[in-house]
């Protein structure tokens, strides 16, 4: 296998472990933020706004202050005259200001002795406000005199990404098809609330929160209360299903701020409703574009224009769109995105960001130019989609300034800008023949069997995704501390969000180590511990983080053989191996020593136990320029036109994450990114009133998301095994192109029941109202 | 005040009598792996059994489970001592997060006592109340037939 340097057969990789906290999950033992307490703790509560858009003219917390057992009141005369900026656009905004910009905006916030007095107390605040205008639909958002969001305007720089010449491209093509899409704003929906305890001590903040993001939640924290990052403390806690709503999030730097104001220790804890309404949400988007090909179906040109909204406190100029490399053989594209500011709640990454629509918008423009050729959409795909070596053409035009390749890094990076592994191909074939997709597609918009009124059809749908991308806030890392048994300690600030991720790195790190990953304890939260990260966004865990921890890994190893060597074992290091904690000679398998012995002793140098502490001595290639994930599924779907109602018959998910690290960790990543995609598809949308932009189903009783009976009961999955030249042990990314993959493919299999394309959701009046029904 | 029997233990404690029994259970016993999410009987994670039944405790005061028998996730097994089921769902991957697990794992032995031999269509239309946003559905309905065997073959 490649990418192995040690040259051994693995142990510990690829096997199903079981994840590392699961004896904590199925015992109820496990902590969130939510079940966090802290000697001496007050409780907060958070006073939004009424008003979609307002400036703040007057506020007044005398009375709140003078309810018995409220311990103080803080607003936007106490928060610092400072923005602070989540990654990659997400967030930016003072913590408190005199301008609110959605119906659930922070306005105050109280802490008293107990939530219910916290409650009582908001209430109490009196706020005089200066209705603004305001603006919800991102079109009208666009238009010069709209009502502003923010100082900076609402539109930010439309991002234009532009190679060959579409124009052009477009006028040579022999056929060209034209669509837009619109999709409305799906919500992470979360399981379990959030909260944080903030507490000072001296001039210094810890804070415990459950977040995918401990690094980014301290560098925020920093920057919004303007102090140097050595004073702020994360203490990551595992959070419910998360896929991209918790990372920092306003709400706690609020009680960050109140409790600094208190100078007591302060829960906030979010309850149902503020979860769906006032953190953070996906875009509303809308794409639009055409798409020209050849006459053997050979895509030429691909022209797209992207509004998406932001809501008030997101600032991306685009939400990112790997998938236009998906088809990257096009000679000439154009994607012109604006992202644009709106009086609703925050939208933000979430799982899947950009390849979710665009990337299902695409597909629709493919399966378009499909019919027109009358190709088959396997054949289809299979002759256009980007394959190992090639360019990605989108990104290098995007980011060609931004890399290069050091010298020093030639053999040890892939060709940058080139798609450094691909088993996509295979995907598709091996997917095919298993689904029976020769048998079962009956061509374009033509179901498989009719019964009734049910008409039956099958679907193909393509996702992909990073695996992990870099900004300038540093590159992951991770540290690997071998104690004086030989147990050891990694730690790498992912947050813990569900996936197995401890898991996976412990494997990594255990196959590095020749021990088993039952000896390796993660810590992935605690900032004061694990050097900086991403977290666990943009599928970067497995690939990034993994690459980290296989370098600090690799580190410990060599310092534990370099000591073996000098002091108990006749040899070199590069001689020596360790397999099942036991360090040998390779030629003499009899000079050995066990690895909590070497770490037990003192040596005879130092006197001393050894110290081993490994952290990643190579550099970190800019992976987004060369490594990719894909999923490929295939749908069967029923239709009934008389109801509208469309039922998922069978489900077959393919997957190429690289070598797998742990396949049941696996399946669960690939079923849940389809399950909520298909929720997508089918049935999630938020709900927002046209007066006042306020969430109308902030619940799971208004919020619909797929239950057990929702999906085919056990969905086949077939992994096709890259070889990636640069993740750990081969492996890549797999949290975020099967969300991508499921919405096309359910799409088109609608088509194919029922002759028509719908916006997602696919709600039985949508459908009924394409067949003229209603 | 009421006596309330939580995993085999009695209780006497004073309580309001507006106080929903997730609020007692967590906050007056402090067995935390009764889960609190929605808080309006739609998510199922407050799942606990009441006389071997699955009832949604966000839903019911208190003092409506006087005399009766509450089990708890706490109650079913500990940490180094587990009950099969949850055994089963660590061997299947029966979850992502685990918030949805401590209900879904109740309402699964609920489920087995009564229907021992439910098939797939039906284990998943019994777990009908319960989302598991993270979708490890499959897996959450595999971890369960693996514990119906497992209870088998203890009995047998």
């Amino acid at each position: 296998m490649a990418n192995n340097e040690l040259n051994i057969p693995l142990s510990v990789i690829g096997k199903a472990f079981p994840i590392k906290d699961a004896r904590e999950k199925v015992t109820g033992t496990l902590k969130y933020a939510i079940d966090c307490q802290v000697p001496g703790m007050a409780y907060g509560k958070i006073l939004r706004s009424p008003h979609a858009h307002a400036r703040i003219t007057k506020i007044d917390s005398s009375q709140a202050e003078a309810l018995p057992g409220v311990l103080g009141v803080v607003t936007y005369n106490d928060a610092p005259d400072l923005d602070w900026e989540a990654h990659w656009f997400n967030y930016k905004g003072h913590i408190l200001d005199d301008h609110v910009r959605f119906v659930g905006d922070e306005v105050a916030a109280v802490a008293a002795v107990d939530e219910e007095i916290a409650k009582e107390a908001v209430k109490l605040i009196k706020v005089d406000y200066e209705i603004l205008p305001s603006v919800f639909d991102p079109q009208e958002a666009l238009k010069d005199d709209a009502p502003q969001v923010r100082a900076e305007g609402n539109a930010r720089e439309p991002a234009i990404c532009s190679w060959g010449n579409v124009d052009k491209g477009l006028e040579a093509s022999d056929i060209v098809v034209e669509s837009s899409m619109n999709f409305e704003s799906q919500h992470y929906a979360p399981i379990g609330r959030n909260a944080c305890v903030a507490e000072w001590t001296a001039d210094r903040v810890t804070m415990w929160t459950s977040t995918q993001t401990p690094s980014e939640c301290r560098d925020a924290i920093a920057m919004g209360m303007g102090m140097p990052l050595s004073k702020v403390r994360i203490i990551g806690m595992p959070s419910g299903s998360s896929i991209g709503l918790w990372w920092t999030n306003n709400f706690m730097l609020v009680t960050v701020l109140l409790a600094k104001k208190i100078c007591r220790p302060v829960k906030i804890e979010l309850d149902q409703e503020e979860c769906f309404a006032t953190v953070k949400r996906r875009h509303i988007e809308q794409p639009k574009g055409r798409l020209g090909c050849s006459s053997d179906g050979k895509i030429t040109a691909i022209d797209i224009e992207h509004i998406f909204d932001n809501g008030g406190y997101g600032v991306k100029p685009d939400p990112g769109y790997l998938c236009a490399d998906l088809w990257g053989n096009s000679l000439n594209g154009r994607f012109v995105c604006k992202g644009v500011s709106t009086n609703l709640v925050t939208a933000s990454c979430m799982r899947g960001v950009g390849d979710v629509t665009i990337g299902t918008f695409l597909n629709r423009l493919l399966d378009l130019a499909a019919i027109k050729l009358d190709m088959n959409p396997l054949e289809f795909y299979l002759k256009n989609h980007l394959k190992k070596g090639e360019i990605l053409q989108q990104l290098h035009t995007a980011l060609a300034h931004e890399y290069e390749t050091p010298p020093e890094c030639e053999d040890r990076w892939p060709q940058i800008f080139h798609l450094s592994s691909e088993a996509l191909h295979e995907c598709l074939i091996k997917g095919a023949k298993r689904f029976n997709w020769k048998e079962k597609f009956k061509g374009w918009g033509k179901p498989l069997a009719v019964s009734g009124s049910k008409r039956r059809a099958v679907g193909v749908g393509i996702g992909t995704h990073c695996c992990g991308t870099e900004d300038d806030a540093g590159p992951t890392s991770a540290i690997v501390r071998v104690h004086s048994d030989g147990s050891v300690s990694l730690s790498c600030s992912m947050g813990r969000h569900g996936q197995g991720s401890e898991t996976t790195q412990s494997q990594i790190a255990a196959e590095v180590l020749g021990i088993l990953p039952d000896q390796i304890d993660v810590e992935a939260g605690d900032t004061e511990v694990c050097p900086w990260s991403h977290g666990s966004v943009a599928s970067t865990s497995a690939y990034r983080t993994g690459f980290a921890t296989k370098g600090a890994s690799m580190d410990a190893r060599s310092q534990i053989l370099e000591i073996a060597a000098r002091h108990y074992i006749k040899g070199k290091p590069e001689q020596l191996d360790i397999k099942n904690g036991v360090i040998y000679h390779k030629k003499h398998p009899d000079q050995k020593i066990s690895l909590a012995e070497l770490m037990s002793q003192p040596q005879p140098d130092t006197l001393t136990r050894p110290s081993i502490i490994g952290r990643p001595i190579h550099r970190m290639p800019p992976t987004i320029t060369f490594a990719r994930q894909f999923a490929a599924h295939f749908v069967e779907v029923e239709v009934d036109i008389e109801t509208g109602q469309i039922k998922l018959l069978d489900y077959l998910l393919t997957q190429d994450s690289g070598t797998v690290l742990n396949p049941k960790v696996l399946e669960n990543q690939v079923t849940g990114g389809a399950i909520q995609g298909a929720g997508f598809a089918l049935i999630e949308s938020m709900v927002f009133d046209e007066q006042t932009g306020k969430v109308l189903n902030p619940n799971f009783l208004d919020y619909k998301v797929f239950r057990a009976p929702d999906f085919p009961i056990q969905p086949e999955i077939l992994f096709c095994e890259s070889n990636d030249p640069v993740g750990p042990y081969g492996c890549k990314g797999a949290g975020e192109s099967p969300i991508a993959a499921s919405l096309p493919a359910i799409s088109q299999a609608v088509y194919n029941a029922i002759g028509v394309w719908l916006d997602v959701p696919m709600t039985p009046q949508r459908v009924l109202h394409a067949l003229g029904k209603i | 005040m009421i006596t309330l029997m939580v995993n085999n233990k009695e209780y006497q404690l004073e309580i309001e009598p507006h106080e929903t029994l997730v609020d007692v259970l967590q906050k007056r016993l402090g067995l935390m792996g009764v889960r609190m999410s929605c808080g309006q009987g739609e998510c199922g994670a407050c799942t606990i059994l009441l006389d071997n039944k699955p009832a949604l405790s966000c839903m019911m005061l208190a003092c409506q489970a006087e005399g009766k028998e509450i089990l708890t996730i706490e109650g079913l097994g500990t940490y180094d001592d587990l009950h099969p089921i949850q055994e089963s769902f660590i061997e299947e991957h029966g979850f992502q997060c685990g918030f949805c697990t401590p209900g879904v794992i109740m309402t699964t032995k609920s489920l087995l006592e009564t229907k021992p031999k439910s098939n797939a269509s039906e284990i998943a239309m019994s777990l009908s109340g319960h989302i598991c946003r993270c979708g490890a559905y499959p897996k959450i309905i595999k971890s369960v037939q693996n514990a119906a065997k497992k209870l088998e073959k203890n009995h047998g």
